[in-house]
């Protein structure tokens, strides 16, 4: 079974990223959040949903989003930074509790930014050696601004 | 000047080995050159023509003289024993080698220094007047805020991968714009409201490049305390809904032009009602904290104007020219802030070799309380020399060729690196600053022409901010040769403007003489103290595309 992050360990992926509008809907299944919004009358239980960069968030701010067991990050390239205030939005704005997972091209050196904004699971492409990545996890023991993990900036911490 | 504490160190230094183990990666073809690629910039790695680059940050351009020393000593051992100092208040090294640049990090680190976002679609390094603190006219002395800025900016997690990069300038006085804030992403001038409380005017989408725009006033007073939120809620806009399928159309003024600004503006206050008291708002405690970094030096109880000094006006017209240009008024009696000015003749315009950098290390320790400066003008500044050390120093900068007393004047160029070093440009830019500093070394005849930018850029990047000079040169390809297109009538402080084309670009060799051209133009039509833009101004183009055309009689 293929392999991914989730909360700093290395474990198997049981959800299946469904990319393919056509493809059939498991209950493992992570769907796009607009084919899920548009027809979330008919459609069967998924694990959860994804965004797509260019989506945005606030097309989701009426669904209850603790419903998902996930939502998913698309980053279409990894210097498409628009899933970094996605998944902060997620957490910050519409108060999602459940796993946000980035997806696609994003790279391990970007674990440490997206661990702060609010991502806890990765699945990354297949050439990626997780156990490399998971060293880059936290390139830093401090930080200025406050994120997801603390809101807080350095200045009321100092 | 800010001082590291134990916190600031350890992130440089993680930041440091950080970067030393993604270097490692790359050597060891673990992390691809696309990969990599971002990734250095973002600590100021460029690979040029020749060879790579390295920027390093000078925050809002205040710089120790141990700082410079180090400067200086890592251009010899790792460079060429010289630097170039940028109009965004850095320091470019132009021959590093890849595998060396972590080391080089860590010596920075050593001295509180870093490289860090110099480049790459990230908030860069936050610039301000090169006067702040010490003159009378500020609202407040930018600095703290500028410090805030780069704390709240360095390693944001959110806003590492933007559209493009993103420039942030701040000004705090209303007399003058030394920062050019109007032609940044974002542009602050510091202010006070009628209850008398600190805020910013808040300008967005100003920017030079393909597409030069002067930016828009998107709040009138935004209190100090709500600054980083609103910060926050304008990149937050521009990170979601900026271009992202065009380079060119990326940076956050095109944006704000397709929006419109009352649009932008009704978006960023969205976002930032969601914002506006949370956390980041910041507290008096922090304003305070960082002002006590600020502080006044211990200045003596001194007069203006003394003997010695009114003296040698009198007596050396070489000294009276020197006073007269390269110094500016001091808010305290006795002083003055003196420019080193890196525009002598024969040498590029920024450039400074690492005896030079030696020698303004000293000078600023014998004569500025060992801090100094980096000027948007690609000049060294010492903002607080005693007037009846006026002399002396004056016969240092002299020796060191830090005298030439051209600040202001046609001479005093800016000029980025252009087709000699950088891999983008599409011509030369150093050969044409030469070429001027050769036709114009007449300081009588320049003192006569007065105030005027001349800026010169290699490519549409902009990085000489060509748009802005009220000459502006741009190094433009023609089928494979270099040729110069030239605009008038930009500028770049409280009254910026974006210049025009005068007409079809022109060959290397005729540029001094366009240049003689508009300055007959300007000296026949000029009035009485109406400088260069001032005459352009008022009679427009005309003339001067008329006598820059002209055929030879």
């Amino acid at each position: 079974m293929p392999k991914l992050i989730k909360n700093g360990e290395i474990i198997d992926n049981t959800y299946n990223w469904i990319q393919d509008v056509e493809q059939e809907v498991t209950p493992n299944s992570i769907i796009a959040a607009q084919k899920w919004l548009s027809e979330k009358n008919t459609i069967s239980n998924v694990a959860g949903i994804w965004l797509e960069a260019g989506d945005g968030v606030e097309f989701l701010q009426d669904v209850d989003l603790n419903q998902f067991d996930v939502i998913g990050v698309h980053f279409p390239a990894f210097t498409d930074g628009r899933g970094f205030s996605y998944a902060r939005l997620l957490r910050e704005r519409l108060n999602y509790q459940g796993e946000i997972r980035a997806l696609g091209n994003f790279i391990p050196d970007q674990l440490g930014y997206l661990l702060r904004v609010g991502f806890n699971s990765f699945q990354f492409n297949e050439e990626v050696n997780l156990e490399k990545a998971l060293a880059l996890h936290k390139p830093f023991s401090i930080a200025y601004q406050g994120d997801v993990t603390d809101p807080r900036p350095l200045f009321l911490r100092r | 000047m800010y001082q590291y504490d134990a916190i600031d160190q350890q992130l440089v230094e993680e930041r440091v080995a950080q970067f030393r183990d993604q270097t490692r990666r790359y050597l060891n073809q673990e992390l691809s050159e696309q990969e990599f690629l971002p990734l250095r910039l973002q600590n100021g790695l460029y690979v040029q023509r020749y060879a790579p680059m390295l920027r390093i940050a000078i925050p809002y351009g205040m710089l120790s003289s141990a700082q410079l020393r180090k400067l200086a000593d890592i251009s010899c051992r790792y460079d060429r024993s010289y630097g170039h100092f940028s109009t965004r208040q850095n320091l470019q090294l132009n021959w590093p080698k890849i595998e060396d640049v972590p080391d080089i990090l860590a010596e920075l680190a050593e001295v509180q220094m870093h490289a860090t976002q110099t480049s790459g679609n990230c908030i860069r390094n936050t610039t301000t007047d090169q006067y702040a603190g010490v003159i009378s006219d500020e609202v407040v002395d930018p600095r703290p805020y500028c410090e805030l800025i780069r704390q709240w900016s360095t390693f944001h997690p959110e806003f590492a991968f933007l559209p493009r990069k993103f420039k942030i300038a701040v000004n705090a006085t209303e007399s003058a714009d030394r920062a050019a804030v109007q032609v940044h992403d974002i542009g602050l001038q510091i202010r006070k409201n009628d209850a008398g409380e600190i805020g910013f005017k808040v300008m967005v989408g100003g920017g030079l490049g393909r597409t030069p725009m002067v930016g828009v006033t998107i709040s009138e007073f935004i209190p100090r305390v709500d600054l980083l939120t609103y910060l926050d809620a304008i990149i937050r806009v521009y990170n979601q809904q900026g271009r992202r399928d065009n380079k060119y159309k990326a940076r956050i003024k095109i944006l704000v032009k397709a929006l419109g600004i009352e649009e932008f503006r009704s978006r960023v206050e969205a976002e930032w009602q969601h914002l506006r008291g949370k956390e980041s708002t910041v507290p008096m405690s922090e304003f305070e904290r960082l002002q006590g970094f600020f502080s006044e030096p211990n200045y003596e109880t001194l007069e203006n104007n003394p003997a010695s000094l009114t003296n040698k006006l009198a007596d050396s017209a070489g000294f009276a020219r020197w006073f007269e240009r390269n110094t500016f008024e001091h808010k305290k009696a006795g002083y003055r802030i003196v420019t080193l000015t890196l525009k002598k003749a024969g040498q590029a315009p920024g450039d400074a070799t690492a005896e030079q950098m030696q020698k303004a290390a000293n000078l600023a320790d014998q004569f500025s309380f060992s801090e100094l400066r980096v000027s948007h003008e690609q000049n060294l500044v010492l903002a607080d020399v005693r007037q009846d050390q006026l002399v002396e120093l004056w016969e240092a900068a002299k020796e060191a060729g830090f005298a030439t007393p051209t600040l202001g004047l046609l001479t005093d160029m800016i000029c980025c690196p252009g087709g000699d070093f950088c891999a983008l440009a599409n011509a030369k830019s150093i050969p044409i600053a030469a070429q001027i500093q050769e036709t114009f070394n007449d300081l009588d005849y320049l003192y006569d022409l007065g105030n005027i930018d001349l800026n010169i850029s290699g490519c549409m990047n902009a990085c000489g901010h060509h748009h802005v000079g009220n000459i502006g040169i741009l190094g433009v390809d023609k089928k494979g040769e270099e040729f110069y297109q030239i605009s008038i009538g930009g500028a770049s402080g409280h009254d910026a403007s974006i210049g025009k084309i005068l007409g079809p670009s022109f060959a290397q060799e005729e540029i001094s003489s366009v240049i003689q051209k508009l300055m007959n133009v300007y000296v026949e039509n000029r009035s009485e103290e109406e400088r260069f833009i001032d005459t352009y101004r008022r009679v427009g183009i005309t003339p001067f595309k008329e006598a820059a055309y002209a055929k030879a009689n």
